[in-house]
C-alpha cells in the first residue's frame, strides 16, 4: 500500500479517494489518490511519463472541464468545500488556484496588458491600482528590472525565460492561494531554469505551490514535499529529503535510483 | 543508351515541358494585364470621376455612377457578410469543433464557394427582387454577401484553429469566461489572418457580374438610393464594352482597368498582412 505522510501543518488542499477518468477511457487514469497539500510550501509530483501527475495537477483548477466527457470522483477539498461539485464556480476557483504551463503562454498583447489581464477580468479599472499591482507582480516575479522601460511592448518579443516569468507575474497578480506549475522549465535553458526555480522558492511565502516535474533533481532542489506517482497511483508522499534519501516504498527507491523511468 | 542516361533524358524532357507550360500560362496573364494597362491607362482621365453616364456621343460622360455604385454595393455586402462570416467561423473553431454539425457546415461552405455565382444571383432574385417587385442595391449586396460568407467563414475557422490551445487554457486558468478568451486572446492571435480573409473575400466579390445582373441590375445615372437599381463597374463594363460606340468602349476599358487595380490591390494587401503576421 501507498505510504502517505500525515502533514501536521495547515493544508491548502486535501485530496481524498480521488479518481479521474478521461472521456471514453475504460479505466480511470487516477486511482484512489489521497494526499494532503501543505500550505505555504512546495509539493513536487514526480513519476514516469503517463503516470498521471499532470492529470492530477490539472484537476486542481478543473482544467479538464474545458473538454467535455471527463469524470471526477472522490473529493478535493479547498477552503472547506469539495471543488469537484457540479455547482463549483470555476471562474472563481481559477482565480484562487492559478496555473503556469510547460510552454510560456504570453498573450498577443503588451507586457502591461498581459499582467493586468487577470485583474481586469475581476473588474479592476482604476489605472493607479492596475499600475501599482502590475509593477508589484513583475517585481515579485523578478522581471521588473528587465521590462520596466518597455511595458507597452509586445510580450512576444521577450525571451522564453522572460515570458515564463511574465506568465508567473500574470498568475500572481490576481493573488491566488495556490499556484500549479506544469513542468515550467522543460522548455527553458539552464540559466532561465535556475531563475524560475529561485522564484518558485521565493513565492512559497505567499502561495502554496504544486509543481509537476520530469526532473528529479529539480524536485529535490525546490520542494518541501514530494509525491511519487506510478500508473495513476500515488505510491509515496513524504518530506523531500526523506523521500529521496530513505524512500519507504520499493518502487520509489527503484525510480529515484534510475532502475526505470 | 544506358538506363541512367534514359532516366536523365526523360527527366530533361519532363522538366522542359513543365517549364514551357508554366511560361505559357503566365504569358497569358501578362498578355491580359498588358492589354488592360495599355488600353485602360489611355482611357483614363478626370472626366471619368466627375461625370456620370450619358448617351453615346456626349462629351461629358464618365463612370462616377458606376464607381460610387460599386463602392456602395461592395461596402454593403461587406457589412452584411463580414459579421456573419466571422461569427460562423468562430462557432466552427471554438464551439462546433469536430461535431457533425460543424463538419456539415464546413462541407456546405466549401460547396458554396464553388457554386456558380449566377445561381446565387437567381436565388436572390427569387427571394428578394420578386417580393420587392423591383431591382435594388440591397438585393445586389445580399447576393455578394452570400458569395463572401463562405470564404470569410473558412479563413476565420482555419486562422482561429492556428491559435495554440495552450493560449486558450492559459486565459481560462486566469478565470476568464469563454467569450472573453475568444475576444481577448483568440481573436488577437488570429487578427492578421482574419483580416486577410476579409480582404480576399471582398476582392472575390468585387469582380462579380453575374449575380448583379439579377439583383442590383444597372443604371446609367448616379444614385445612392439603396431601394433602386444601382450601377456597378462590372455590369457597366459589360454594357459599354459590347456597345458599338467608340466612347462607351473607351469607358469600358477604363472601368476594367480601375476594377482590376482595385482587386489586385486588395489581394496584395491581404497577402502582405498574412506574411507579416506569419513572420512574427
Amino acid at each position: 500500500m501507498a505510504s502517505i505522510i500525515d502533514i501536521k501543518d495547515e493544508c491548502a488542499l486535501h485530496v481524498r479517494d480521488f479518481e479521474f477518468t478521461y472521456k471514453g477511457a475504460p479505466a480511470p487514469s487516477l486511482k484512489k489518490v489521497t494526499m494532503p497539500i501543505a500550505k505555504h510550501s512546495i509539493t513536487a509530483l514526480i513519476g514516469p511519463s503517463g503516470c498521471g501527475k499532470t492529470t492530477l495537477l490539472r484537476s486542481f483548477n478543473r482544467m479538464h472541464d474545458l473538454y467535455p466527457g471527463n469524470t471526477y470522483n472522490g473529493e478535493i477539498e479547498f477552503e472547506g468545500r469539495n471543488i469537484l461539485g457540479a455547482k463549483e464556480d470555476l471562474i472563481h476557483l481559477r482565480t484562487k488556484i492559478g496555473m503556469i504551463f510547460q510552454k510560456p503562454t504570453a498573450f498577443p498583447m503588451s507586457i502591461f496588458d498581459n499582467v493586468a489581464y487577470g485583474m481586469r477580468l475581476q473588474g479592476i479599472k482604476n489605472k493607479t491600482e492596475l499600475r501599482d499591482r502590475v509593477e508589484k507582480a513583475l517585481q515579485d516575479a523578478a522581471i521588473w528590472k528587465e521590462v520596466s522601460d518597455r511595458l507597452k511592448n509586445d510580450a512576444n518579443g521577450l525571451s522564453g525565460g522572460q515570458q515564463q516569468r511574465l506568465c508567473i507575474a500574470r498568475a500572481i497578480a490576481v493573488e491566488p492561494e495556490v499556484l500549479l506549475f506544469d513542468e515550467p522549465t522543460s522548455a527553458l535553458d539552464p540559466i532561465s531554469t535556475q531563475g524560475i526555480e529561485k522564484l518558485v522558492i521565493e513565492l512559497k511565502e505567499k502561495v502554496s505551490i504544486i509543481i509537476v516535474t520530469h526532473n528529479m533533481q529539480q524536485a529535490a532542489r525546490v520542494s518541501d514535499y514530494t509525491g511519487f506517482m506510478y500508473l495513476g497511483e500515488l505510491i509515496e508522499l513524504g518530506h523531500t529529503e526523506e523521500l529521496f534519501v530513505t524512500p519507504k516504498e520499493k518502487l520509489t527507491q527503484e525510480y529515484i535510483t534510475g532502475k526505470f523511468g | 543508351m544506358t538506363a541512367v542516361q534514359k532516366r536523365v533524358l526523360i527527366n530533361k524532357i519532363v522538366l522542359g515541358l513543365s517549364t514551357l507550360s508554366a511560361i505559357i500560362a503566365i504569358a497569358f496573364l501578362f498578355w491580359i494585364l498588358g492589354v488592360l494597362v495599355m488600353k485602360g491607362v489611355g482611357a483614363l482621365n478626370w472626366d471619368i470621376f466627375i461625370f456620370e453616364g450619358s448617351p453615346p456621343g456626349y462629351a461629358e460622360s464618365g463612370l462616377k455612377h458606376a464607381l460610387v455604385g460599386q463602392l456602395i454595393l461592395v461596402s454593403l455586402a461587406t457589412f452584411i457578410g463580414v459579421p456573419f462570416g466571422i461569427l460562423a467561423g468562430t462557432y466552427l473553431s471554438e464551439y462546433g469543433k469536430n461535431s457533425k454539425l460543424a463538419h456539415a457546415i464546413r462541407d456546405i461552405s466549401d460547396i458554396m464557394m464553388s457554386a456558380p455565382s449566377i445561381v446565387i444571383g437567381a436565388f436572390v432574385y427569387a427571394i428578394v427582387v420578386m417580393p420587392m417587385g423591383h431591382f435594388s442595391a440591397w438585393a445586389g449586396a445580399i447576393a455578394l454577401a452570400i458569395i463572401m460568407i463562405p470564404i470569410i467563414l473558412r479563413t476565420t475557422d482555419d486562422m482561429l484553429q492556428l491559435v495554440p490551445g495552450t493560449l486558450r487554457e492559459a486565459a481560462f486558468a486566469l478565470g476568464a469566461p469563454k467569450y472573453k478568451v475568444i475576444m481577448d486572446v483568440v481573436y488577437r492571435g488570429a487578427k492578421a489572418g482574419i483580416l486577410t480573409g476579409v480582404l480576399l473575400g471582398i476582392a472575390r466579390v468585387g469582380g462579380e457580374t453575374a449575380p448583379l445582373l439579377f439583383t442590383s441590375f444597372n443604371d446609367n445615372f448616379f444614385t445612392t438610393d439603396l431601394n433602386e437599381a444601382m450601377p456597378s463597374l462590372t455590369v457597366t463594363m459589360f454594357n459599354y464594352a459590347i456597345s458599338p460606340y467608340e466612347d462607351w468602349q473607351q469607358l469600358g476599358w477604363a472601368a476594367a482597368f480601375i476594377l482590376s487595380m482595385f482587386i489586385l490591390g486588395l489581394n496584395i494587401v491581404g497577402r502582405l498582412i498574412l506574411f507579416a503576421g506569419k513572420r512574427k
